[in-house]
């Protein structure tokens, strides 16, 4: 408080040179702007957390897919209620999204033209995921897929491995 | 019949509460009709007089009128349809079915919310449309368009968050889809997304967060700026009078 | 010094004797100063006599509508099964046929910012406020110009294969040309001659946004397949 009061009047302020000439209103103005951002930023962040959900009560991201016997050899399987398709080539198998990457549709597989067609703008997929037409920006992409212990598939929808992977039972 | 209701109206008029109510005389002079407008909380952002050629049909086809029209209708059948409406899935569908096949006109509401909400975005696309095409937007106009635009975008979003409300295939897809072009947008689109949804997916979140930002948010801000709007209208000089109408043609 | 730049109000101000600036007139500016007001009526009640005539005219056709026309609900919504198609409500068709042709980012990002942009900014441009004619002054370099732009813009389309933004696209090309040829003086071709650059951009704007609109909400079907809106496809 002392210090307020020893500061000189702002007519002397402008006639002594200094650094910068600032005077107290323009001081104090740029202070209040400054806490008033400060605390907007603070603000908006705090909002941000709350908005955005710690716990989620949403399908599980693994599964299991059951005995790989279930698949024959050559076959693509839609999996309805995880939306994946198990894929059993002849080199083993893969599991593919079947969420269309263009926006979020869930795609369908043509076993007659033998391949995956998406309902919203017709992007149109190899079984591998790979785009033949249409607006999809990306191909499916693959989740990672293993053996459980008790020899049952086991789909990993929170890991996303290269297409080239393929499990070998 | 007629006479005596005319008669009882007037006698009406003469007593003491509505002198209390309405304090100007009845409206036959200028004056009196001028206090009908500025004594008048719901219309004293309009002028006093109006020129003759703002009010021929073509000035503004009471294109924004009839939007703010519609903007009440929706906020009274949308505030009755309320009363019987759950935010939560899937109770939300189960009260759609309510509202047809159970409350009494309850269909009728929500129909009369629908349709109006559809011609509410058709006619502030069409206001906007024809303000350009007059040249509404010119000085001193220039801030009144900028709120016009910003409304336009209020009314797209309380148009599309009520989309999603019935919970049905309909909805629940047409707000898939329409989240997941926010997703594409760089850097950010997939956090603008999930914190939109409050989860990864829409669900129950989605929902809710739809819910008060169409019942509370939204037309707060609406009513906010439909506010705003008027009262510029009249405060940058009134609806814009071509000088092309003065010859009559157009 | 200070006591002369008072301002002063109130019932003892004399604007006779102190005139006082109040509002500078540039030119270019409002409509309104060139404009005479004209003949004035009281809004009460001619404006709202009026207004309550147009709001009930339009509360009883929708009342007329509601009574007949009922809201659609469709299934429970099932987040394992995608109907085909899946439509965005009818304002955003014209979007989801853009986002057929063009990739999400483009279709759902750029284009609406832009759209946005520009609307915002319409009235911030001082270009041409008394709304001279396109075809006004260099006329023959003007067209050279915008048959260059309308040229680049068809050829970027026919890529990604937009025929249904190429369609409005060649109308409104079309209507500016022959406005340029035309010797019309009145009738509709004559007012399309006076008709400034801001009024094609945004004739051309309506004339795609319509067209999209439209072909996306009855020409759409199952996979975003063409259709005819008469005939039936099954789901």
């Amino acid at each position: 408080m002392s210090d307020t009061k020893s500061t000189p009047a702002p007519d002397s302020a402008h006639a002594s040179p200094g650094p910068t000439e600032l005077s107290r209103r323009d001081f104090l103005s740029e202070v209040t702007m400054g806490a008033l951002g400060v605390a907007g930023l603070g603000g908006a962040a705090l909002t941000y957390q709350y908005f955005s959900p710690n716990v989620l009560f949403e399908p599980p991201m693994t599964f299991r897919a059951g005995n790989p016997d279930l698949y024959p050899e050559n076959s693509v399987t839609f999996l309805q209620d995880q939306l994946v398709y198990i894929v059993r080539t002849a080199a083993g198998f893969y599991a593919v999204s079947a969420v269309c990457t263009h926006l979020g549709c869930i795609t369908q597989w043509k076993p007659e033209a033998d391949m995956i067609a998406c309902p919203c703008h017709g992007s149109k997929f190899q079984p591998d995921g790979k785009v033949i037409a249409g607006p999809a920006p990306r191909p499916l992409p693959h989740y990672s897929i293993n053996l459980a212990a008790d020899g049952e598939l086991l789909v990993n929808k929170l890991e996303i491995i290269k297409p080239d992977q393929v499990l070998n039972v | 019949m007629a006479t005596t209701f005319h008669a009882a109206l007037e006698n009406l008029r003469t007593t003491r509460v509505w002198k209390s109510i309405f304090r100007r005389g009845p409206a036959i002079t200028n004056r009196t009709r001028s206090v009908a407008v500025f004594g008048n909380l719901f219309l004293h952002w309009l002028p006093v007089k109006v020129r003759e050629k703002s009010l021929r049909v073509r000035a503004a086809y009471y294109l924004g009128s009839l939007s703010f029209l519609l903007f009440l209708l929706l906020v009274i059948t949308g505030v009755l349809l309320m009363f019987y409406y759950h935010p939560a899935a899937p109770n939300a569908y189960r009260d759609m079915k309510d509202l047809r096949f159970v409350v009494s006109n309850g269909v009728f509401l929500r129909n009369m919310h629908r349709i109006a909400a559809h011609l509410m975005v058709l006619l502030v696309f069409c206001h906007m449309f024809h303000v350009f095409y007059r040249g509404g937007y010119k000085p001193p106009h220039e801030f009144n368009w900028v709120i016009g635009v910003v409304l336009l975008l209020i009314t797209l979003f309380l148009s599309y968050t009520g989309y999603l409300l019935p919970w049905d295939q309909l909805a629940f897809w047409a707000v898939t889809v329409g989240t997941n072009i926010v997703s594409a947008m760089p850097v950010i689109g997939s956090k603008v997304r999930f914190v939109a949804l409050g989860g990864n997916i829409v669900g129950e979140n989605a929902l809710l967060r739809f819910y008060v930002l169409h019942v509370v948010i939204l037309p707060l801000l609406a009513f906010l700026l439909i506010g705003v709007h008027f009262w510029r209208v009249q405060k940058d000089g009134g609806l814009t009078v071509r000088s092309k109408d003065d010859d009559g043609k157009n | 010094m200070m006591e002369k730049t008072k301002i002063e109000s109130g019932f003892s101000s004399d604007a006779k004797k102190e005139p006082r600036r109040i509002v500078f007139i540039t030119r270019n500016t409002s409509a309104k100063v060139k404009d005479d007001r004209g003949p004035e009526l009281m809004t009460y009640p001619h404006l709202l006599v009026r207004e309550a005539i147009v709001f009930e005219v339009l509360i009883i056709a929708m009342v007329v509508l509601a009574l007949f026309w009922d809201a659609p609900l469709e299934q429970l919504a099932n987040p394992l099964l995608t109907p085909n198609p899946a439509k965005a409500p009818w304002y955003f068709l014209g979007l989801q046929e853009l986002l057929h042709y063009f990739p999400p980012f483009v279709a759902g990002i750029l284009i609406p910012t832009l759209v946005l942009v520009a609307l915002i900014m319409i009235p911030y441009f001082h270009v041409n406020v008394e709304g001279k004619p396109l075809w006004g002054e260099k006329a023959s370099k003007r067209l050279a110009v915008v048959a260059a732009v309308t040229l680049g813009l068809l050829i970027l389309l026919a890529v990604v294969d937009a025929w249904t933004i190429i369609l409005p696209t060649v109308f409104v090309a079309a209507l500016l040309v022959a406005s340029y040829f035309s010797k019309a003086t009145s009738g509709w071709m004559g007012s399309l001659r006076l008709k400034p650059l801001s009024w094609w951009v945004m004739t051309w704007f309506i004339a795609t946004a319509l067209c999209l609109t439209v072909v996306g909400t009855f020409f759409r079907g199952p996979g975003w397949s063409w259709v005819w809106p008469w005939g039936t496809h099954a789901v």
